[in-house]
């Protein structure tokens, strides 16, 4: 294959590869819809309704993404209009860009009007002094339908305050995407296990095949999701389990070294301008050997690129030094009903109806979304070893079937509480990791900026009673 | 039926409807006439100005917008934030430089349009796209064409030979703030161009007619009498130029979201980031205020700038 942005690209191939960009931005961060279930698949799911415990009217605002799967807001519209016929409640939704909810909400509140049910992709812990604590919805759906997925619960609950606020209905996993034809040819058909395997064989493979590898260090969500999946799988984490800064550890510093040298030996400097189609379109243009993201950039490549899609396979999160191996969630949504919320009980009766018809919900998402109640889609092991999607071989996506084992929240080992999620949404870990990588400081340098930076909003959000520990 | 003729306002003594009477009260008129625009100023602007100040002498969160007064607080943690003082520094760097850029090229696309010459309309309608094009929407396309594997600047400069490989314009700290720069001096100069050409028809003809008859060539005309003759409206144009781009923070948050790392950072978005992306809306006001002292120097030289017009 031809590598990138090399003088011998002809206008073929170049026009070929601007198109594959143009398809993958089109379809955002996440992808695109790669087409119908094949002829002997699986029926889809079909929707049913719960009948609520007590009488409801009036009117249900519900904010929530605009899905990359369309299929998936047209089942969901009108699976809510069909509920809000059934039980008397008049449902509207709206569909937004998912990088404006959390502006959209903020507004809200500071309005103190505004949609009943606010759908976010991250946890929304910022907001928990202006949302109903849902407990009790959290423990009734318990009751009806099982355990909760830990890493959901630990998106939405709040240790400190001892309060639901939110409920998460799903998660989506965030494996590693390669190219099998190009790991082949290194001898690991099956693609890195371990991160010391990705640097040893992405190095043979840009030098070999001339192509390099795509893991952002921008400030951009892919680069968040994978600055954690390697520190966790060094040994280290922002917070421990009680929530006090840990993040300046020997293990830190050993995973933002091993990113330097990741980088200096498999990758450009356009991981410094990542954005959340960087991963779509180099994967779809075979222009990347391995990449960290949802199923969202194989999707896309099943309807932009085929023959690509077909080479694409999966890891799980890949091990680090001493054997542990995490991966971040991907994207989870979760339900917040703010605290002006007109219609409350009409909102969480519906929220106990998404759950009970989940599997309709995953099946309309094309496998992206996880229930985060896993006895509501009993089918979903069947799905991931027979995609009823198109994958070739069928059962690609079969790894994901223990997903749950090797994903966490991004508060790991702790909650996903306010000061992560500033964290988070500031960026401090890619860009710990990109200036170690740029060579702007060392890696122990890195990490002590990091870790003072990560204190200061630690100690803020504490001084406002939402988070725990003490250093 | 003949209507019997008006009499002057106000006359004492007769039977005119009270509306009547207030609108042929100049001040009353003019108090009416002026409302609309106060409104809209204390609404958009006072309000929101206050608001700001307000949040940064609090620690309101995003989801908790009680109020508890922290003093200057907020003021002192900005400060002590290497990523402010990175943002505070881009922002002017953009917008001096920006500018600098802006009244070279568009003086010189001013003397150019207006000229006559064939399809002048055309000419001035494709200049003024930049500026009417939503800035969010114009930057997206210069995305695509900074992109690290699919610019097709690349591609033409590896056509020609001058580039091996990719110049990664987004992913390398110099390229990068050339790339905002140059975005931010692309979308100015059309309007800076149109302020300056009126600047130019305004110039009286028979004082050019007296330099060209005196023997003076175009550069003698140019800095002897065009470029004094159009200074305010110059002025002007920048002044305005450089407030868009010091407040702007679509380009960069499109283009670059501040990186590589924070090398593109400007305090308006790094405002938003740490504001409502990171929930802490005290801080996110308090950096943002800092946009202020600048913008009344800016405010203050316009002003003084139209005075100076109104006199010539």
């Amino acid at each position: 294959m031809e590598p990138s942005g090399q003088p011998g690209m002809t206008r073929r191939r170049f026009v070929q590869l601007a198109s594959g960009l143009i398809v993958a931005t089109a379809c955002g961060g996440t992808g695109t819809e790669p087409g119908e279930p094949g002829g002997d698949a699986a029926p889809a799911p079909s929707s049913s309704i719960v009948p609520p415990s007590g009488q409801l009217s009036g009117d249900l605002r519900i904010l929530q993404w605009s899905h990359f799967v369309p299929r998936h807001d047209q089942w969901f519209d009108d699976f809510a209009t069909a509920w809000g016929e059934e039980v008397g409640v008049n449902v509207s939704v709206d569909h937004i860009d998912l990088a404006e909810l959390g502006t959209r909400l903020s507004a809200e509140i500071a309005a103190g009007e505004g949609h009943d049910l606010v759908e976010l992709l991250s946890p929304p812990s910022a907001f928990e002094p202006s949302v109903l604590d849902l407990t009790d919805l959290n423990e009734e759906v318990r009751g009806r339908f099982g355990q909760q997925t830990e890493l959901c619960t630990r998106s939405s609950f709040n240790p400190t305050t001892g309060k639901f606020y939110g409920f998460c209905h799903g998660w989506v996993p965030d494996p590693g995407d390669y190219r099998r034809s190009m790991w082949e040819q290194i001898g690991l058909p099956d693609g890195p296990s371990t991160y010391q395997e990705l640097l040893e064989g992405g190095t043979r493979i840009r030098e070999e095949q001339g192509v390099h590898m795509g893991i952002g260090m921008s400030n951009e969500i892919d680069s968040n999701m994978a600055a954690r999946a390697m520190i966790w799988s060094f040994g280290g984490s922002v917070q421990d389990a009680d929530e006090n800064v840990v993040l300046n550890s020997p293990e830190t510093v050993e995973a933002v070294d091993y990113m330097a040298r990741l980088f200096q030996a498999t990758m450009t400097p356009e991981v410094f301008a990542w954005n959340a189609a960087s991963n779509n379109q180099g994967l779809i243009a075979g222009e990347f050997s391995y990449i960290l993201n949802s199923i969202s950039a194989y999707r896309t490549a099943q309807q932009a690129n085929p023959d690509v899609a077909d080479d694409v396979f999966f890891t799980p999160a890949l091990r680090g030094p001493g054997g542990t191996g995490l991966a971040s969630q991907h994207v989870i949504p979760i339900y917040v009903v703010p605290t002006h919320a007109q219609n409350p009980d009409a909102a969480q009766e519906f929220i106990l109806n998404l759950v009970a018809n989940y599997s309709a919900a995953t099946y309309n998402t094309e496998l992206y979304t996880f229930p985060a109640f896993r006895d509501t889609v009993p089918d979903l092991d069947d799905w991931l070893t027979r995609d009823p999607f198109g994958s070739v071989p069928e059962d690609k996506l079969a790894l994901l079937t223990d997903a749950e084992s090797w994903s966490t929240t991004v508060g790991h080992p702790g909650p996903a509480n306010a000061a992560i999620g500033e964290v988070f949404n500031t960026f401090v870990l890619p860009q710990m990791m990109a200036r170690a990588a740029r060579g702007e400081t060392s890696p122990q340098e890195a990490v002590v900026a990091a870790d003072a930076e990560v204190r200061r909003i630690f100690a803020r959000w504490r001084e406002r009673g939402l988070v725990g520990g003490q250093g | 039926m003949s209507t019997p003729p008006a009499t002057a306002a106000g006359t004492a003594g007769t039977a005119e409807p009270g509306g009547r009477y207030l609108l042929d009260r100049k001040g009353f008129l003019a108090r009416v006439m002026l409302l609309p625009a106060v409104v809209y100023i204390v609404a958009l602007v006072a309000v929101p100005f206050f608001l700001a100040i307000a949040y940064s002498l609090s620690d309101v969160t995003v989801g908790d917008p009680s109020f508890d007064f922290v003093g200057l607080r907020n003021f002192a943690t900005v400060v002590g934030d290497p990523t402010f003082r990175r943002a505070l520094l881009n922002t002017v760097l953009i917008t001096v430089v920006a500018m600098a850029l802006v009244v070279v090229l568009a003086k010189v696309l001013a003397l150019v349009l207006v000229q006559d010459f064939r399809g002048k309309w055309v000419v001035r309608l494709l200049v003024l796209l930049p500026w009417t094009t939503p800035t969010s929407l114009a930057t997206i396309a210069w995305v695509w064409l900074l992109d690290s594997l699919f610019s097709p600047i690349d591609w033409v400069l590896r056509q020609l030979g001058l580039l091996e490989g990719n110049l990664y314009w987004l992913g390398n700290e110099g390229l990068a703030m050339t790339s905002v720069i140059a975005v931010q001096t692309w979308r100015i100069v059309p309007l800076a161009a149109v302020i300056i050409m009126a600047g130019l028809s305004a110039i009286p003809s028979d004082i050019n007619d007296a330099a060209k008859v005196d023997g003076a060539g175009f550069w003698r005309t140019l800095f002897e009498i065009t470029i004094p003759m159009t200074l305010p409206v110059i002025a002007v144009a920048t002044l305005f130029g450089a407030i868009v781009v010091f407040t702007d923070m679509a380009v960069v948050f499109v283009l670059t979201r501040g990186g590589p790392v924070d090398a593109t950072q400007v305090l308006s978005s790094w405002a938003f980031f740490r504001g409502i992306q990171g929930g802490d809306l005290a801080q996110g006001a308090a950096i943002a205020l800092f946009l202020f002292p600048v913008l009344l120097v800016f405010a203050v030289l316009i002003l003084r700038s139209a005075k100076r017009m109104e006199v010539m």
